[in-house]
């Protein structure tokens, strides 16, 4: 006992000696000020930048030398790889350390930060967007998706709104002389015959039709059950909104699906299948049909012909549901967003500086630089279209983390389209262009649920099991129909009254 | 003030004495006092100033406010985890996964010493070591990828295999009875060589004199296992023992959340998967730590409770 007291005297002393020392927690990050308007005094404007980077390597700096020089500004950029970024940025804000302009990765990050937005932590643009022509320019209709209670507080990067299609073996319909599916039968009778019919000729039974993976939204799932005429996200009810699970179409597509996986035209462990695994079905000649971003087939195609030349992929968008109508879910319009934290952007001035910035980002001279790199030297123009150098190192070294920090989209920067040599590529930017003509849009972008954002994550796990459970043939309607019971008790009421009362105020 | 009171041959000291006293000894024995020092501030700046943020439990923390300035809210975030309708079944899949390690995962290090130390030729019982401890440098994601290639329906030799021998494949990786199976063994495959060091070292240390009388007593090699070997480190494994304890609540998030699926959420679902996705994925600090905290204190008192059971026992202990 009398030990055990000197300790504690002793570790008395050492709380001492750390107050002593001091931890001063508080102290601001000193943040690189910018030397205020840039306009006044010649001086480049200084500022930092935090984004995510898609590429293994920081880029090469050429381009954002090149992007200094015709902007008058000097960029501190803070590259963070893509995989990590939501925990970094949680990090870097928690921590008070936020970047003068900070990319939020996708919409899903930034609803989490929109409590934030209305406690006044992040700076309202749209005061300012008057003085700044190019900005001005952005879509309204995107710029609508982005607001947080009608205020615009963030520049947008475009994206086009359904890129979602099917890429399959073309020479394998070919041997098997089957056309592309129009609608979900021939879907399902391609499936079976890439999996029965021995398509690659070699007389075994080593080939499926379908490759999926572990994501209903990106995977196979949404868009075929889009097909379906499921609503995108939440559709309309007797005149209320409801979540898509609870619309007969989601169980007709859990139910092809289950056919699917039962027959064995799919691969069996799809719900533990990563990205990479799944496309390595597709490249490695096991499974014939990709449900996903019909634009991959460029990457697709570059791997797979290297150890099957003889492989030609084909892509097509139009598959028609029972009900004989073809729809494709759409995205908001934007992927990645800008916005900017009042804690480290400390003035009027300074913002202007830095939009400033973003606004000559939406002139075609910069925006091409960025998106595309050097005239000559990582694109030549050909008919008023880029064409990117064959060398896909080097523009992954020197151009593509940059594209990460476009903003607006080629209509509205004015930079070049893109012009590829493969054809199922053109195909793909075409049908991309075709799907706007279908399109169901998710009705709830701008409404506002609290009890979503506490508990979004866990609701949204309760349905994803029970889908994949079902598809699995773990689970039957009657445990689905219980696992939507679980969703309205644990919260899922309280969501579906809040979007409605965010719907009837609008 | 009052003459100090005697009792037996023993003085009882004032306060103020006492305090003499003390500063005597510290004087004393100075650099020892020195040396210990730097332990002494590692401990406190990595590991007591940290806990000034347990603080944000209590609060609806926002980064921006500080945890000055956010507002305090009591126990609400510990009400909500205890209202969460998955909060038994993450305590007891927590549970039966540590349980499975004590009874099943830690011994094998044990057994395993013991058999390399009935190795007579030296070098070969270094190889078989050196070998079987290899896996403890590889990483879950890569572990948890091999089993993946192995295990899949999607052409995974172990399945291929059983197809060939024209039996039924095997659903390792959806199928929930697979979980508790498949993570007992990655680990044992993991672990179990490098837990051997410590208990072989403590085998080393056993006096050879005794082997020796024992040997002249006609005990066998099985014999000298169990009445010497074993006795002589069972210090060491009630220590580690007791230490294992008190990570009850700490699993191994990653190991569990690469393994983690729909369809076996019922049984994998563990406090650190389930912080990850109510918690940090959402942004929500103050219930990942109030989630945090409770763990912690969960194993606090099963290290105590260890503690005093091994103590009644008549063993040391780790305190």
């Amino acid at each position: 006992m009398k030990k055990w007291k000197q300790w504690h005297k002793i570790t008395a002393i050492g709380v001492g000696l750390v107050a002593l020392t001091g931890c001063n927690g508080n102290e601001n990050n000193e943040s690189a000020s910018s030397s205020g308007d840039a306009i006044d005094d010649g001086s480049p404007v200084e500022f930092s930048i935090m984004a995510n980077l898609h590429t293994a390597e920081v880029p090469d700096k050429k381009v954002q030398t090149l992007l200094e020089e015709a902007t008058n500004t000097k960029l501190d950029i803070q590259w963070v790889p893509d995989s990590n970024y939501e925990e970094r940025l949680n990090t870097a804000f928690a921590t008070g350390s936020l970047p003068q302009a900070v990319y939020m990765k996708n919409q899903t990050t930034y609803e989490q930060f929109k409590d934030a937005i209305r406690d006044d932590q992040f700076w309202e643009l749209g005061p300012y967007l008057d003085e700044f022509e190019n900005l001005k320019n952005l879509k309204p209709e995107v710029v609508e998706n982005t607001m947080v209670d009608g205020k615009m507080y963030a520049l947008y990067q475009g994206r086009p709104l359904a890129r979602s299609g099917l890429i399959y073996r073309k020479d394998w319909a070919d041997n098997l002389g089957i056309d592309a599916p129009t609608n979900v039968e021939e879907f399902m009778e391609m499936a079976r015959a890439f999996t029965e019919d021995d398509p690659d000729g070699n007389g075994k039974d080593d080939t499926f039709g379908l490759t999926d993976r572990n994501d209903l939204v990106y995977g196979a799932f949404k868009s075929v059950a889009s097909w379906f005429g499921t609503p995108n996200g939440w559709g309309e009810q007797d005149g209320e909104l409801l979540p898509e699970f609870m619309f007969d179409e989601y169980i007709d597509t859990l139910d092809y699906l289950k056919e699917l996986h039962e027959n064995g035209y799919m691969n069996q462990d799809f719900p533990v299948t990563s990205k990479p695994d799944q496309q390595a079905l597709l490249k490695n000649g096991t499974a014939g049909m990709y449900v996903g971003s019909m634009g991959d087939v460029v990457s697709l195609y570059a791997d797979a012909s290297q150890n099957n030349p003889d492989l030609e992929f084909d892509v097509h968008n139009y598959v028609e549901g029972p009900d004989g109508e073809y729809n494709i879910w759409a995205i908001p319009g934007y992927g990645n967003l800008v916005i900017f934290p009042k804690s480290s952007v400390e003035t009027e001035e300074e913002l202007k500086g830095i939009l400033s910035f973003y606004n000559q980002m939406m002139e075609p001279d910069n925006a091409n630089l960025i998106f595309w790199g050097v005239e000559g030297e990582h694109y030549d123009v050909e008919e008023d279209q880029a064409v990117a150098i064959e060398d896909t190192q080097k523009t992954d070294r020197e151009v593509k983390p940059y594209q990460s920090i476009e903003i607006g989209e080629a209509e509205t920067n004015g930079r070049y389209l893109g012009k590829s040599n493969y054809e199922a590529k053109t195909k793909a930017d075409e049908l991309e262009i075709d799907n706007e003509s279908y399109l169901v849009h998710d009705p709830t972008i701008t409404l506002d649920s609290p009890t979503m954002q506490t508990h979004g994550e866990r609701l949204q796990q309760i349905i994803n099991d029970a889908t994949y459970q079902y598809i699995l043939g773990q689970t039957d309607l009657e445990g689905f129909e219980k696992a939507i019971e679980t969703w309205k008790t644990q919260g899922g009421e309280d969501v579906i009254n809040e979007i409605n009362e965010s719907y009837e105020q609008q | 003030m009052e003459s100090p009171l005697t009792v037996g041959k023993k003085q009882v000291l004032t306060k103020a004495e006492r305090r003499n006293e003390l500063w005597r000894k510290i004087k004393k024995n100075k650099w020892i006092y020195l040396m210990i020092a730097p332990g002494i501030l590692y401990f406190f700046v990595y590991k007591y100033i940290p806990m000034y943020g347990l603080i944000i439990a209590f609060q609806d923390y926002k980064p921006y406010l500080g945890i000055t300035g956010s507002e305090w809210v009591g126990f609400d975030h510990f009400r909500r985890l205890f209202a969460d309708p998955d909060f038994w079944m993450i305590f007891r899949n927590t549970l039966v996964l540590f349980a499975l390690q004590v009874c099943i995962s830690f011994p094998v290090p044990i057994i395993l010493a013991l058999m390399l130390n009935e190795l007579r030729n030296r070098a070969y019982q270094r190889t078989i070591q050196t070998v079987i401890y290899i896996p403890h440098f590889m990483s879950w994601v890569v572990i948890v990828s091999i089993s993946y290639v192995m295990l899949t329906l999607d052409g995974g030799i172990i399945n291929n295999i059983l197809r060939s021998l024209q039996f039924d494949q095997i659903n390792f990786l959806l199928n929930p009875d697979w979980f508790r199976p498949m993570y007992i063994l990655q680990i044992i495959w993991r672990e179990a060589g490098w837990g051997t060091i410590i208990f072989l070292a403590a085998i080393v240390a056993v006096d050879p004199q005794l082997y020796e009388a024992a040997k002249i007593d006609g005990a066998n090699r099985i014999r000298q296992m169990w009445h010497i070997t074993l006795p002589a480190i069972r210090s060491v494994i009630i220590v580690l023992l007791i230490l294992k304890i008190g990570d009850v609540l700490e699993l191994g998030f990653e190991h569990v959340y690469l393994l983690l699926n729909s369809s076996n959420r019922e049984v994998a679902e563990i406090f650190d998967t389930y912080v990850y996705t109510a918690g940090l994925r959402q942004g929500q600090f103050s219930y990942s730590t109030a989630v945090g905290f409770f763990k912690g204190i969960v194993g606090l008192i099963l290290v105590v409770f260890a503690n005093w059971l091994a103590k009644k026992y008549g063993e040391e202990g780790i305190y």
